[in-house]
């Protein structure tokens, strides 16, 4: 792979800055660098290119000199993090410093962050489903917080267009609420996970079990090999099968030669000049020197995550804007959403004891939402829905340790599959709360004296009511389809668990209660544009990055022409 | 004991749960002597590195295939709890769980854990069973339902059958390993893997 310029210009001017690289901020970059735009990316951690920095990638568990595990040190700089059970050996590089990036949670709230080239773009999930005008419209039917400017129709092409360069693979379905998309193959359900589906579709006319959709490659594209099923994706795929900014967005920039990327870059604030009336520039903080340096250029995007963003344009103050860029509507911070998380039923299915499958397959079943989806799904408990994530497979050395034998038959025992197990787990739409938010936090400081974050959201009584049908729902679909030793369960996350924040510089119509209008532009700074989780306007089911990657590439796309008209 | 605890829960077994602790030096200080560990401990005294290789020796003997102290079992879980940090013995933890398994012993054959024969050790283990609670299944790599605290002898159980498991010999020879299976195949006959579990 050709290398990286990482020499940034001080004195020169560049067409466009990206803040931050991550999923939403490698499609800006590969946006504006193919339209021919000077690109500034800058990234506040370090440089992580495609295999060569995957260090753990092909790591068999005893390879690791603790099996994956970590030790005190490395628990200790992942104190808050650790809480979501995802780090091990294996990623633990991959994950933020939470002793150098301390944030204050007034009520408890998990926020995970990734600071590196790619961001959490190399750890996510890689479920990606389009949202619907049922999503689009909601905040307008049912009146919680403020209309979409936008509708299906309008990032429809957009996810077309993002889709058929990311390599998004699942099955078309038809359904009104989780619009089908640009599909490579998709993966197969599993021997167990076809017979539930039966199961469940049977029981439960307008339910359905269908395979997740994911951004793996079931096809060659643009030169990245497919999935070999090895289901170590966090570390980094020496394939490029799944989309990350690693693999994808920023090669495809980088080969244009307009891409520079500046590594070790804390982007502190967005430069306002009164008299233009726009923004000039941004103020960094070199991560390793403290130097302070201010680059400028005629577009700025901040794709620095959903709270970094919105901690940037709270830190962005001038005379202008006394409580941070953009804030005009006193809903900058405001609105944090998240999903619900780990609420659902597990059990076991009888049968198959002699199937089994082959491959480690790093995708899962999904239910689609099905309540208040029409006028026959309506609750009158709640507003919006819910999905389930899930899967089948067979259980291994924990359910042998319940058990209560031991010796030689015993230990011959554990070298069989165990039984089949299924699970269904819920993500729930979560409304957007003025009261729950964000702000500037100037008495806890980071590691290079700048103020932090103070997260204070809770989950209201439309989430708990969503989680409590869902579990009721979860355990219900079961039973009925005869699995046994069914555990139901709510593990009652905070806010956070979910990875899935959205909010605090919304979307809307009316620059009196937004802070972004239809094309993602400040209202009052139009050269500035907020195109990741932080302008979402509701939360929707359904996971969010695919709709990141939409609304970024429409943004650009509409910044360069705005840029060509000489309007910003 | 906090970072330990996460260490442990992180490789997908639980701590946690208090055992009574009582004091029980003295037996341990007198069982040194005939302290039979098969390698040298780090973390464990030698007396509890003994209980330790017999623990892993009874759970998991070696038949045609490698037993637990083939693999190292012993030696590997005094590693990673050494590598867990300084050693603060707290009720629950795992030397407090195993004086109480000595203490036991004691009791009802005035030896050590070690110098037990295997129906009297059975014995140990049946009662530890009873009153044992059982893991709840995870979702993600987390309990989910509500998980009654997992004590010393479940969670050390867990600990040595992951230690065994995740071994490079029994995962490569025993086991099916496959590091990169290339494709997806949702159903196939069990038989065709020697009615083998994957390693990975």
């Amino acid at each position: 792979m050709a290398n990286y310029n990482i020499d940034a210009d001080k004195a020169l001017t560049y067409d466009v800055i990206v803040v931050g690289s991550g999923i939403s901020g490698g499609w800006a970059a590969k946006e504006f660098t193919e339209k021919g735009l000077k690109t500034l990316v800058l990234e506040r951690g370090r440089i992580v290119k495609h295999v060569e920095d995957y260090p753990t990638m092909n790591l068999d568990p005893w390879d690791m000199e603790l099996r994956g595990g970590l030790t005190p040190e490395e628990k200790d700089r992942h104190y808050k993090g650790g809480r979501s059970g995802f780090i091990g050996k294996d990623t633990e590089h991959f994950w933020a410093n939470d002793r150098e990036n301390p944030y204050t949670e007034e009520k408890p709230f998990l926020w995970i962050r990734a600071h590196q080239m790619g961001g959490r773009s190399l750890l996510w999930g890689k479920q990606t489903y389009r949202w619907s005008d049922i999503d689009f419209e909601a905040n307008a039917k049912d009146g919680h917080g403020v209309d979409w400017p936008i509708r299906y129709k309008d990032l429809e092409p957009w996810y077309t267009y993002v889709e058929k360069f990311a390599g998004i693979s699942g099955s078309a379905e038809n359904l009104k609420q989780l619009p089908d998309g640009h599909f490579l193959p998709p993966m197969d359900l599993n021997v167990v996970e076809k017979s539930v589906k039966e199961r469940i579709e049977k029981n439960h006319p307008g339910r359905k079990m269908i395979i997740g959709r994911v951004a793996h490659l079931t096809e060659p594209l643009n030169g990245r090999g497919t999935c070999q099923y090895r289901n170590r994706c966090s570390r980094g795929c020496p394939y490029g099968a799944y989309f990350s900014s690693n693999a994808v967005t920023l090669p495809a920039a980088n080969a244009t030669g307009n891409l520079t990327i500046r590594p070790f870059s804390i982007v502190q604030e967005v430069i306002y000049d009164e008299k233009a009336g726009k923004a000039t520039g941004v103020r960094v903080i070199d991560a390793e020197t403290s130097e302070v340096i201010d680059y400028k250029a005629k577009i700025i995007f901040l794709n620095a995550s959903t709270l970094s963003s919105t901690q940037i344009l709270l830190n962005s103050k001038s005379s202008r804007f006394e409580n941070g860029m953009g804030n005009d509507s006193g809903e900058l911070g405001h609105n944090l959403m998240d999903h619900t998380y780990r609420v659902g039923a597990v059990g076991q299915v009888e049968g198959f004891e002699d199937r089994y499958y082959k491959g480690r397959r790093p995708n899962g079943i999904y239910i689609p939402r099905y309540w208040n989806i029409d006028r026959e799904s309506q609750s009158d408990k709640f507003v919006r829905g819910f999905g389930f994530q899930g899967g089948a497979g067979r259980g291994g050395s924990r359910a042998a340790a319940n058990r209560a034998e031991f010796g030689a038959e015993y230990k011959d025992s554990l070298f069989a599959p165990g039984p089949w197990e299924f699970f269904i787990t819920g993500f729930s739409e979560c409304l957007p709360y003025h009261s729950n938010e964000v702000k500037l936090n100037t008495d806890v400081l980071d590691k290079w004296g700048q103020p932090t974050l103070t997260i204070n959201a809770e989950w209201g009584d439309n989430e708990r009511a969503l989680n409590d049908q869902a579990q009721a729902d979860a355990t219900e679909m079961l039973e009925q389809a005869g699995l046994t030793n069914i555990v139901s369960f709510n593990n009652q996350h905070e806010m956070g668990y979910g990875i899935h924040e959205m909010g605090t510089a919304r979307m809307g119509r009316d620059p009196k209660t937004s802070v972004l209008n239809g094309w993602n532009q400040i209202h009052a700074v139009k050269n500035v544009f907020v195109t990741d989780g932080a302008c979402m306007t509701s939360s929707a089911c359904v996971n969010p990055s695919l709709t990141y990657m939409a609304l970024t590439a429409r943004a650009a796309n509409y910044a360069v022409s705005e840029l060509n008209k000489r309007n910003i | 004991m906090l970072n330990r605890r996460e260490l442990l829960r992180r490789a997908s077994w639980l701590t946690g749960g208090a055992l009574a602790a009582p004091a029980m030096l003295a037996i341990l200080q007198s069982c040194q002597e005939e302290a039979k560990a098969s390698f040298e401990p780090t973390y464990f005294t030698p007396a509890e590195a003994a209980f330790v290789t017999a623990y892993v020796d009874t759970l998991l003997p070696r038949t045609e295939t490698p037993g637990g102290l083939d693999v190292g079992v012993d030696r590997f879980i005094d590693k990673v709890m050494a590598a867990a940090g300084p050693r603060v013995d707290t009720p629950g933890d795992f030397g407090s769980g195993i004086r109480a398994m000595e203490e036991e012993a004691s009791k009802l054959h005035g030896r050590a854990f070690a110098e037990l024969d295997l129906a009297q050790r059975g014995e140990l283990f049946a009662a530890a069973e009873e009153r044992s609670a059982r893991y709840n299944p995870q979702v993600w790599g987390t309990a989910v339902g509500e998980q009654p605290p997992i004590d010393f002898y479940r969670s050390f159980k867990s600990m040595v059958l992951w230690a065994y498991l995740s071994s490079e010999t029994i995962a490569t020879e025993v086991l099916n390993y496959d590091p990169v299976p290339g494709e997806y195949n949702g159903d196939i006959p069990l038989s065709s893997v020697n009615g083998r579990a994957w390693s990975l």
